[in-house]
């Protein structure tokens, strides 16, 4: 296996995103290809230099992403669907990373995009006579994981509540969410309970949505932007013995793992960047439900285990705090595409190491990282630098 | 079947052990593999151990006790249509003193749930259908103190 870091450096081109919230009237190739259209925009190229696109979605069925090329125009490229859960948009960014890094391609697309399926949303992770006993419902997964966090240190429904009313803060400032509207600690606290003890306000809402990425090698960089290398880029699927009940993963009381799947895969993208948790000048976290935020965090080493709440409160992860966490509103704020996400959480770190990402810009950012998680399960660590 | 017609089924076949003795107690089947020891719940019927990849998975009956490792409380109906039980109900994990976890629906009361709580298996009805057949599952219960 040859080094990812002794390969060719890949830089990010152009960057697209739509606004997320809910689209009635158009379908996923609708705002896919108007990402697409955007990022090719920003990095100054045309279509026909792209020689390859990876396309990242989650419920949009076969050869989606095909769909949303055809909106633009078919040139005789590979277009290859990349569904990964919600680590969907982060998957299709690392393929179009290393087919750059490997010198395969010099220029390629990755998108990510997603209309969320209105009603139920079906769970592949459930086996039917799990399904029968109820055990499918997200917030109380999450849930299971939270009283567990809570008993271990110590932190409290407050604490969780203020996971999101830091990030509905940041999402004021970021005219792309879908929620830009601040809430309080009031309104989390007597938001309908979902799942003792989430309430309704520590989930993320849904949403529809697309971000799209042009990676290109040094040479072929166009625009007059910063330039953004990908120092790193890990996906891992899974460790044995690891409990993740979103993903119906009961964990093994003989065989636990040394590292959670989390810790692995932020560890392989240090490694990767040569660089840790003390270079990087903001993070997107994975807060799929407030709780989660906390625990990613010490995941990820930016403090001990326990220690988040803690931080929390002293307004570490803060905009201007020391390490700004979810600085455009986290998934609280922008909603949830499922194939897109991580698209929107990559597309926040270029917008910070740029200088682009203007009232709530992260003063002098030159590292970014950002984390998805989601159902396979899945962890893609991608961190950027300028 | 019980007296009026009305029928008792599983809701789920294979978790557990059907007595055939009055003394005899239900016990939930897990796979025990012989090679490193990994426990499973539900068992695994290819006989393959997922952490050793060996063929060498055999059934045991496991613990009818064991502790709470964490609960919730579901206050709405999970999406899909598949579950007919009553809502609000709690589901969580049980640790059974052998080493495996266990991923089941709690009963009795609700306000004794507690991490580490000690808690037994038993039989209940999960719901019954129009014709006022039950379905039954197993869950785990409290223990009185
Ligand atoms: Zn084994």
């Amino acid at each position: 296996m040859r080094p990812l870091n002794e390969m060719r450096e890949v830089t990010i081109g152009g960057i697209g995103i739509t606004k997320w919230g809910f689209y009635e009237n158009a379908e996923w190739y609708d705002f896919g290809s108007e990402a697409i259209l955007a990022a090719l925009k920003d990095a100054e190229m045309e279509w026909k230099d792209v020689q390859a696109a990876f396309c990242g979605s989650v419920y949009q069925g076969t050869g989606s992403g095909h769909q949303a090329i055809k909106e633009i125009g078919l040139t005789g490229i590979p277009i290859i669907n990349v569904e990964n859960a919600c680590s969907s948009c982060a998957s299709a960014f690392r393929l179009a990373y290393q087919m750059v890094a490997a010198e395969i391609y010099d220029i390629v697309l990755a998108v990510g995009m997603e209309k969320m399926p209105r009603g139920p949303i079906p769970s592949t992770a459930f086996r039917p006579w799990e399904l029968k006993l109820g055990f499918n419902v997200q917030p109380a997964n999450y849930a299971n994981i939270a009283v567990q966090y809570m008993k271990n240190t110590g932190a409290t429904m407050e604490d969780f509540s203020l996971v999101t009313i830091k990030n509905r803060r940041h999402g004021t400032l970021n005219p792309n969410a879908r929620f830009q509207k601040p809430v309080t600690l009031e309104e989390v606290m007597n938001s309908r309970l979902v799942a003792i003890p989430l309430r309704l306000l520590h989930c993320c809402p849904l949403a529809d949505g697309a971000a799209a990425f042009i990676l290109c090698s040094k040479d072929k960089l166009k625009s007059k932007h910063k330039v953004i290398t990908v120092a790193a880029s890990t996906l891992t699927s899974g460790v044995y013995g690891e409990g993740y009940p979103p993903a119906d993963l009961i964990p093994s009381l003989k065989y636990p793992p040394a590292m959670t799947l989390s810790e692995l895969s932020a560890k392989q993208a240090y490694e990767v960047a040569g660089c840790g948790p003390a270079d990087i000048d903001v993070v997107q976290a994975y807060d799929t439900m407030a709780p989660a935020e906390l625990w990613d965090l010490e995941e990820l080493g930016f403090c001990k285990p326990g220690e988040a709440p803690h931080l929390l409160r002293e307004g570490v992860f803060d905009l201007n705090g020391k390490i700004p966490v979810n600085t455009d509103g986290g998934l609280m704020s922008r909603g949830h595409p499922l194939g897109a996400t991580a698209g929107g959480q990559i597309y926040e770190i270029v917008l910070q190491l740029r200088g682009q990402a203007g009232l709530r810009q992260v003063k002098d950012a030159k590292v970014g990282l950002a984390h998805a998680m989601g159902a396979g399960p899945n962890s893609a660590v991608t961190i950027l630098k300028r | 079947m019980t007296k009026d017609g009305k029928m008792i089924f599983p809701l789920n076949e294979g978790l557990y052990t059907l007595p055939s003795l009055p003394d005899e107690k239900t016990q939930l089947i897990g796979s025990k593999c012989t090679n490193c020891g990994e426990l499973f719940f539900p068992k695994k019927d290819k006989g393959l151990c997922i952490h050793c990849q060996q063929i060498t998975l055999e059934e045991v009956k496991l613990s009818r006790q064991g502790k709470i490792a964490s609960f919730t409380i579901v206050l709405q109906p999970p999406s899909g249509g598949f579950y007919h039980g009553p809502v609000p109900y709690a589901y969580g994990y049980v640790d059974l003193p052998e080493g495996v976890r266990i991923e089941t629906q709690f009963t009795g009361d609700f306000n004794t749930l507690e991490i580490g709580g000690d808690v037994e298996l038993v039989i209940e009805k999960l719901y019954e259908d129009a014709e006022g057949n039950e379905f039954v599952t197993y869950k785990f219960k409290p223990l009185k103190d």
